[in-house]
């Protein structure tokens, strides 16, 4: 008897631990190197939140800036989306703009589109004029806390999603991601749901 | 009834494993950027002023911007107090913010804050103060970042207490305001 309940232990222990070390590891901060000092930072994660991919991406209509018109986010079927949640006081979301621009202009004919949606407290005026000021060229939404929620709350930024044509989930970016991972991601998602297009019909 | 025990003993060690693996799958949304560490202890006499501080923690690897981030977009980081009629503030004193650049954009300097922050305030008993404890609640508004993200803009709630009474070693000269 004793023996089992030292082997059932034993097993449930380690199959704990190995399920701990999995997920360390899966999640392992990356290490940077700026000015000499090595500094820890949390890895970017992908596919940490909702929606799942695969799935149909959450609809909703948010305004413009700084028209002010609503855009139904179903209004953009047939492209290619890039869903990036950003805000004017995110030093990385910042830093991801000029590469979402040059982005839009290479793959905009092919059936692009970049979409901004900002989560700030601030006026549309102060999100239209640091927009212009960043030389921004796609389309910017005034974000919401509902809207947030549909994408998992948004508990950090930038949070980019991946949509194709069909409106499908292709792919997740948590944090700041590489312009390459951008361009992988955009030419998936122009490549999938091509047959659910208006024009393949 | 052996295999009872064993039935049980199984469940019982699955059962702590989930709630260990819940505990972990827990943490990335209950995230702590900044904790509240202490406030020095501050006894005032009624028509003075004393000086208190406030001791935080960013927890690493985070930072939040200082009282005067170096970009108008950023948030500052802001002290604030709601005070019972027997106790006013003064002067809010911040440190000043450490310039540093992050892998995000190395080329540009930054003014935040990391590791213990300490901010100074000034409170004051009116002349006419009756003698006792308030409890004084603050809020400490901040945004923080890590090397790669930055999360939504926080209010960290504390308390403290302000003793209104005769003498104390943190008595300040000044006039108070009433």
């Amino acid at each position: 008897m004793n023996r089992n309940v030292i082997v059932v232990l034993c097993v449930v222990v380690g199959i704990t631990a190995l399920l701990l070390v999995g997920k360390h590891g899966a999640k392992a901060p990356v290490s940077v190197t700026v000015d000499g000092n090595t500094q820890s930072t949390p890895a970017p994660v992908q596919g940490a939140g909702d929606p799942a991919k695969g799935s149909m991406a959450p609809t909703f209509t948010l305004k413009s800036i700084p028209d002010g018109k609503p855009v139904p986010l179903a209004s953009l079927r047939g492209k290619a989306v890039l869903l990036n949640f950003w805000a004017t006081w995110c030093g990385p979301c910042k830093i991801e703009m000029p590469w979402l621009v040059d982005l839009q202009k290479k793959y905009g004919p092919e059936g692009l589109q970049i979409v901004g949606v900002a989560m700030d407290d601030a006026e549309d005026k102060e999100i239209a004029d640091f927009a212009h000021k960043m030389g921004v060229n796609y389309l910017v939404l005034k974000g919401s806390e509902k809207v947030g929620d549909l994408y998992g709350g948004i508990d950090r930024l930038p949070l980019t999603y991946y949509i194709d044509r069909s409106g499908k989930v292709v792919d997740e970016t948590v944090g700041l991601a590489s312009e390459s991972v951008f361009e992988d991601a955009i030419k998936r998602a122009l490549e999938q749901g091509k047959s659910a297009t208006p024009e393949a019909k | 009834m052996k295999s009872n025990r064993l039935v049980w003993l199984t469940l019982t060690a699955m059962l702590l494993s989930g709630i260990c693996m819940a505990q972990e799958s827990a943490a990335p949304q209950g995230r702590t950027f900044v904790t509240y560490v202490s406030a020095s202890n501050v006894v005032v006499a009624p028509g003075h002023a004393a000086p208190v501080r406030f001791t935080f923690h960013v927890q690493d690897p985070y930072h939040i911007n200082s009282s005067h981030p170096a970009q108008e977009e950023l948030i500052p980081t802001q002290l604030h107090f709601s005070l019972p009629g027997e106790v006013a503030v003064g002067k809010v004193q911040y440190p000043a913010g450490k310039l540093m650049s992050f892998p995000f954009d190395p080329s540009t300097k930054l003014s935040v804050y990391s590791g213990d922050v300490v901010i100074s305030a000034v409170f004051i008993a009116p002349l006419k103060a009756a003698t006792g404890t308030y409890t004084i609640h603050g809020e400490l508004k901040y945004q923080a970042c890590d090397n790669n993200s930055c999360y939504p803009p926080k209010k960290l709630p504390f308390a403290f207490n302000v003793k209104v009474g005769s003498g104390g070693g943190t008595r300040h000269k000044s006039r108070a305001h009433s």
